[in-house]
C-alpha cells in the first residue's frame, strides 16, 4: 500500500543521490583498504666473508663499517674476513 | 499520493537548474580549483615536513662532523650553487662547455665545504656534500610545486592546479626517496645506486686499489680466468660517484687502445611491470650522469674499436637512492656472474678487458 503512494521518480532521485554519495565516498574508501597493509619489520646486516676460502656469514650491522673493511682473519685459512655487503632485510609480520 | 508529486517536481526543478548552473557557469570550475588545490595544500605540508626533517637530521650531521652554525651553511648552500646549461643551440663543443660547468660547480662546492670543514677526511667531506645536495633538492621541490600553485590560483589556472594535483604523488615519491636518503648517506651504508661499484668490488675479491687513477675514481687490477681485468669504481667510502669518463680515458690511453672489452654495470630504473634486482644486459654505456662523462665512454671505446657492454641491475628511484635492500644486492650477485661470464665467454685468453663500476659508492671503499 506504501509502495504504491510513493512516486517512482523519487524512489530514482534517492537511488540516484545515494550512488552519488557512494561515488563521493570511493576515495576515502580505497584509502582506508589500503592503509590496512603488513607491518614490515626491517633489520641492517653485513655479510662478511674470506674472498679467499668462500667463508662467510651475516651479522647485524655495526655502525661505521663500508663494504672492504678488514674484520678479522679467517677462521678456516689464512685469508682475511672483509665485509663483503651491507643490505636491509625486510620481514612482514609484527613488529 | 500529491504531496510525493509535489517534492519530485521541486526536485526536477532543481535538478534543472543545478544542471544550467553546471554547464553553462564557470561554478564547476572554480568547485575543481579549490578541490585541487586544497589536494596540493595538504601534499605540501608533507613535503615542507620531508624538508624539515632532513634539514634536522643534516644539521645534526653537520655538527657532529664539526662543522660550527651548521643551521648557517645548510643556509647558504640550499639556495645558492645552481648550475645553468650551456647554450644548446649551437652544439658545437657543447660537451667541453657543459664538462667545464660540472666541473667549475664542484669545484666551488668542495672549496665551500672545504672552508666550513677544515680539515676532515676526504671520504667524510664528499658525504657532507651530498648530504647538502639532497636537502637542496627537497627546497627545491617544495619552491617548485608552491611556485605553481600560487601561479594557478594568481590566474584562476584550474587546469595548472589539476595538473600539479595529478602529479603530486609521483613527486611525493622521488621528495620521499630523497627524504629517506639522508639517513643512507649520513650513516655511511651502501645505496641502491651503489650497485655498480659493488660488482667493481666483486670482481676484484673486495681488495685495495692499485692507485687513484683521476681525482675520487680508483683503479682495481685483478685477473679472471687468465684474463687482465681493470676495474674502476669512485673513491669511497664516501659518497662519491667519481668520473668514470674521464678514469677510462686515461687508462685506455696509458694501455695504447690495447683493450678487448669494456663492460660498464650501472644501476637502471625498472619499468613498473620489473621486478626489483631483475639483471638484463646490452650494448653502450651504463651511466647517467648529464652527459660529458657518457660520451667520454663512448668516444673512447669508438675511437679504438673496442666492444662496449652494458650491465644494469634494476630498480626504483626511491630503491636507487634509499639503503641497499637483499633484493638489489641479489641483483648485484647475478650482475656479477653476467660480467665474469661475458669476460670468460668473450675475451681471450691472455687479453685485457675494462669494467666501469658506475654509480655512488657510499659505504663501499
Amino acid at each position: 500500500m506504501l509502495v504504491q503512494q510513493v512516486n517512482p521518480l523519487l524512489i530514482l532521485l534517492l537511488a540516484a543521490l545515494i550512488m552519488l554519495s557512494l561515488m563521493a565516498l570511493m576515495p576515502w574508501l580505497f584509502s582506508l583498504s589500503r592503509s590496512r597493509s603488513k607491518a614490515v619489520r626491517e633489520e641492517v646486516v653485513e655479510l662478511v666473508g674470506c674472498p679467499k676460502c668462500g667463508h662467510e656469514y651475516s651479522r647485524k650491522y655495526e655502525r661505521g663499517s663500508y663494504v672492504g673493511k678488514e674484520v678479522g682473519a679467517c677462521p678456516r685459512g689464512d685469508g682475511p674476513l672483509v665485509v663483503k655487503a651491507i643490505y636491509v632485510e625486510r620481514h612482514e609480520g609484527p613488529e | 499520493m500529491n504531496g510525493g508529486s509535489e517534492v519530485v517536481s521541486y526536485l526536477i526543478v532543481l535538478l534543472f537548474l543545478t544542471s544550467l548552473l553546471m554547464n553553462f557557469t564557470d561554478i564547476p570550475q572554480r568547485i575543481q580549483l579549490q578541490r585541487f588545490s586544497s589536494f596540493v595544500r595538504r601534499k605540501l605540508y608533507v613535503l615542507e615536513e620531508m624538508e624539515s626533517d632532513a634539514r634536522r637530521k643534516a644539521v645534526a650531521y653537520l655538527s657532529a662532523a664539526g662543522i660550527r652554525e651548521a643551521s648557517k651553511v645548510l643556509d647558504g648552500f640550499v639556495d645558492n650553487f645552481f648550475l645553468i646549461r650551456p647554450v644548446e643551440m649551437e652544439p658545437t663543443d657543447i660537451i667541453k662547455r657543459l664538462r667545464h660547468l660540472i666541473r667549475t660547480r664542484e669545484s666551488s662546492v668542495r672549496d665551500y665545504v672545504r672552508r666550513v670543514l677544515g680539515t676532515a677526511e676526504r671520504s667524510v667531506q664528499y658525504s657532507v656534500e651530498t648530504v647538502l645536495e639532497v636537502v637542496s633538492v627537497l627546497r627545491l621541490l617544495n619552491k617548485l610545486v608552491r611556485h605553481y600553485l600560487e601561479l594557478g590560483l594568481k590566474h584562476n589556472n584550474w587546469i595548472l592546479v589539476m595538473q600539479l594535483a595529478i602529479q603530486m604523488p609521483e613527486i611525493l615519491e622521488i621528495a620521499k626517496a630523497y627524504a629517506n636518503s639522508v639517513d643512507a648517506f649520513t650513516s655511511g651504508m651502501p645505496i641502491g645506486d651503489g650497485a655498480g661499484p659493488l660488482v667493481a668490488k666483486m670482481l676484484v675479491g673486495w681488495g685495495e686499489p692499485r692507485r687513484e687513477i683521476v681525482e675520487g675514481t680508483d683503479l682495481y687490477e685483478a685477473e679472471v680466468e687468465g684474463r687482465k681485468v681493470y676495474a674502476i669504481k669512485a673513491s669511497g667510502p664516501g659518497s662519491n660517484v667519481g668520473w668514470p669518463g674521464e678514469a677510462l680515458e686515461k687508462l685506455v690511453g696509458e694501455l695504447g687502445g690495447a683493450v678487448d672489452r669494456i663492460i660498464t654495470v650501472d644501476a637502471a630504473l625498472k619499468l613498473e611491470s620489473e621486478e626489483t634486482g631483475e639483471v638484463a644486459y646490452g650494448t653502450g654505456a651504463a651511466i647517467g650522469d648529464l652527459g660529458p662523462e657518457k660520451i667520454a665512454i663512448e668516444r673512447v671505446a669508438g675511437n679504438y674499436s673496442i666492444p662496449l657492454d652494458a650491465v644494469v641491475v634494476k630498480m626504483s628511484e626511491a630503491e636507487a637512492l634509499g639503503p641497499l635492500t637483499k633484493k638489489i644486492h641479489e641483483g648485484v650477485v647475478k650482475a656479477y656472474e653476467v660480467v665474469r661470464r661475458t669476460i670468460v665467454e668473450k675475451v681471450r685468453e691472455g687479453g685485457t678487458v675494462i669494467v666501469v663500476g658506475v654509480g655512488n659508492t657510499v659505504g663501499i671503499r
